[in-house]
């Protein structure tokens, strides 16, 4: 009896914590959530009241001022597009070093293996320098080239471990109904990867929104810059106004915020995947 | 791999790989080179280019800064590994606990401030730490320890700490996805024989979930050395490397020395100086697993 009753208050104690550290983790985003709704002297008053009536003149001053949905756009676009890219070429790269031997095989699987050991940041000023020469600074597609290349390793080991589990018998009846190789390659194995399409997607989606040092260094114009460098010209306008700056962080999260909604899964899946594997 | 009539020719191959090859290299190889040369000149991003040798490199390893900054990468790490490495651990051994409920909703709440921009985070925890509007002392007042507030960010002895709490705060959540992972890997008749062992409750954590978690904890532990090597976003945000160079990191070192000083010649001296310890400390870091390895 008196062991039952221990063990229940055990119990108890351990869901409380637990909860506790839940609430911990959870609340930051919570109050930066509703405090985005409270006016600049509401929020003075009391911080960690709820607002009172929702107003969401915040959010208008942050894509008023703030030009927030410019930046949102130029996010969509270099996330977007950087992830077709991702997509297609770490899935063609991939099927060709899973499935065929060739000449330079293995040196290519190394150079991609090396890509995710190297940390991105000791390439950030050599790539600055490469782009100035080369007149790359200031484009519409100039996030695109990092963020493919950084993108392609994760894409490249998902794909290439997915596609050597899938059997070869179905290439080669393809093969003997006279399929060419860009029908093999995108009619036939492209499909079956499906599962693994979506976590690459989601994650390079992912990877690509919330990319900041590159954005910082290699764009100076106004109109092409992404949401995680317009979120800092925010702070630096506007530092006092802390709701408005958490309405335009809110902006910031909500893509991503829906995606784990939508998909939690698979980016907890996706991303101990990709981990385990580097 | 498939056989021979359905490979391709050499040129078809290549072909396909051209564009990927491509970009890759003109992104991650050829700027190694570049940096590799530039560390050789003074150069500021003008036309004017000085040929200095490998002066900035013996400037570099003589500069106290550099070190300071590397000393708290080193920091980040050592507060890492048992901020989130360490209590991933506790937290995973609860999770396996059968009296928990609402497995699944923990899990997804711990994981979610993985997936949000380290700049938001970064924002978000100069607001908690605002001396005013966060929420931090306003915690501490109404619980009875105002004594106990401070400057977070703008005393130079605590700010490696209030810089480092964020960064465990967002990324636990990865170290206890790993974690649970690897813990679904563990096969079900170890725990029934362990539990008519008598081994149950924090007894099976210690001596059966743990050890049979070590080849899991090796990656998890080389993961947050070469995360927290790369550190950059959050400490942009909140401190700047201030005050003085109290916070200041080896990537926001290199920024600050090429874009606001513009020594990019330095810079890329730096950058090679980053990337020859980050990969020492992960190869001696994988090393040094790999000697426990050989006696298992």
């Amino acid at each position: 009896m008196k062991n039952n009753i221990l063990k229940k208050i055990l119990q108890l104690i351990l869901n409380i914590l637990m909860l506790a550290f839940s609430i911990t983790c959870i609340f930051p985003l919570v109050w930066m959530l509703y405090s985005s709704l409270k006016t600049k002297q509401e929020f003075a008053l009391n911080i960690i009241s709820l607002p009172k009536v929702l107003h969401f003149d915040n959010y208008l001053a942050a894509i008023k001022v703030g030009k927030m949905h410019l930046f949102f756009g130029n996010s969509i676009f270099n996330s977007v597009v950087s992830v077709v890219f991702i997509i297609v070429i770490g899935f063609v790269v991939a099927y060709f070093l899973s499935r065929y031997k060739f000449k330079g095989r293995n040196l290519i699987y190394v150079l991609f293996l090396f890509g995710m050991l190297v940390p991105i940041h000791s390439l950030l000023i050599p790539i600055f320098i490469q782009f100035k020469v080369v007149g790359l600074l200031d484009q519409r597609y100039t996030l695109l080239l990092p963020y493919v290349a950084f993108g392609l390793p994760m894409a490249i080991f998902l794909f290439e471990s997915f596609i050597k589990s899938t059997p070869v018998e179905i290439e080669e009846a393809a093969y003997l109904d006279g399929g060419s190789t860009g029908t093999i390659i995108f009619r036939i194995i492209f499909p079956i990867c499906r599962p693994v399409l979506s976590t690459t997607l989601i994650l390079s989606f992912l990877n690509s929104w919330n990319e900041f040092p590159f954005a910082l260094i290699l764009l100076r114009k106004q109109s092409l810059k992404t949401i995680p460098i317009g979120l800092s010209n925010f702070n630096g306008q506007y530092t006092v106004n802390y709701p408005q700056l958490m309405a335009a962080m809110v902006i910031a999260v909500l893509p991503v915020i829906v995606l784990y909604l939508l998909f939690s899964k698979r980016i907890i899946e996706g991303m101990t995947a990709g981990s385990v594997k580097g | 791999m498939a056989s021979k009539t359905l490979r391709p020719k050499g040129r078809v191959i290549a072909a396909y790989l051209a564009p990927g090859l491509l970009v890759y290299c003109f992104i991650v190889i050829v700027p190694l080179i570049i940096s590799l040369i530039y560390s050789l000149y003074d150069y500021s991003g003008g036309a004017n280019m000085k040929f200095i040798g490998l002066k900035n490199y013996s400037y570099l390893i003589k500069d106290m800064d550099f070190w300071n900054s590397f000393k708290n990468n080193l920091v980040i790490i050592f507060l890492s590994m048992i901020g989130q490495v360490g209590v991933a651990l506790v937290i995973t051994a609860a999770m396996i606990s059968k009296s928990l409920k609402f497995k699944a909703m923990h899990r997804n709440i711990i994981f979610l401030p993985v997936v949000v921009s380290a700049i938001v985070v970064g924002f978000l925890w100069t607001i908690i730490y605002n001396k005013d509007f966060g929420f931090l002392n306003y915690l501490l007042k109404s619980v009875g320890l105002g004594s106990l507030i401070v400057p977070w960010l703008d005393n130079p002895k605590y700010v490696m700490i209030s810089v480092s709490i964020p960064i465990i705060w967002q990324y636990i959540g990865f170290y206890l996805v790993i974690f649970l992972a690897a813990v679904q890997g563990i096969s079900k008749d170890i725990y029934e024989s362990a539990d008519i062992d008598g081994a149950i409750g924090i007894k099976r954590s210690i001596y059966i979930t743990i050890p049979l978690l070590s080849d899991t904890l090796k990656i998890a532990v080389m993961l947050c050395i070469a995360g927290n090597m790369k550190i950059f976003d959050h400490i942009f945000v909140m401190t700047g490397g201030g005050p003085g160079t109290s916070s200041m990191v080896m990537s926001q070192y290199a920024y600050i020395n090429s874009f606001v000083m513009f020594k990019l010649g330095y810079g890329s001296a730096i950058s090679i100086g980053i990337l020859v310890l980050s990969l020492a400390l992960i190869l001696t870091s994988r090393k040094l697993w790999g000697g426990n390895k050989d006696e298992e």
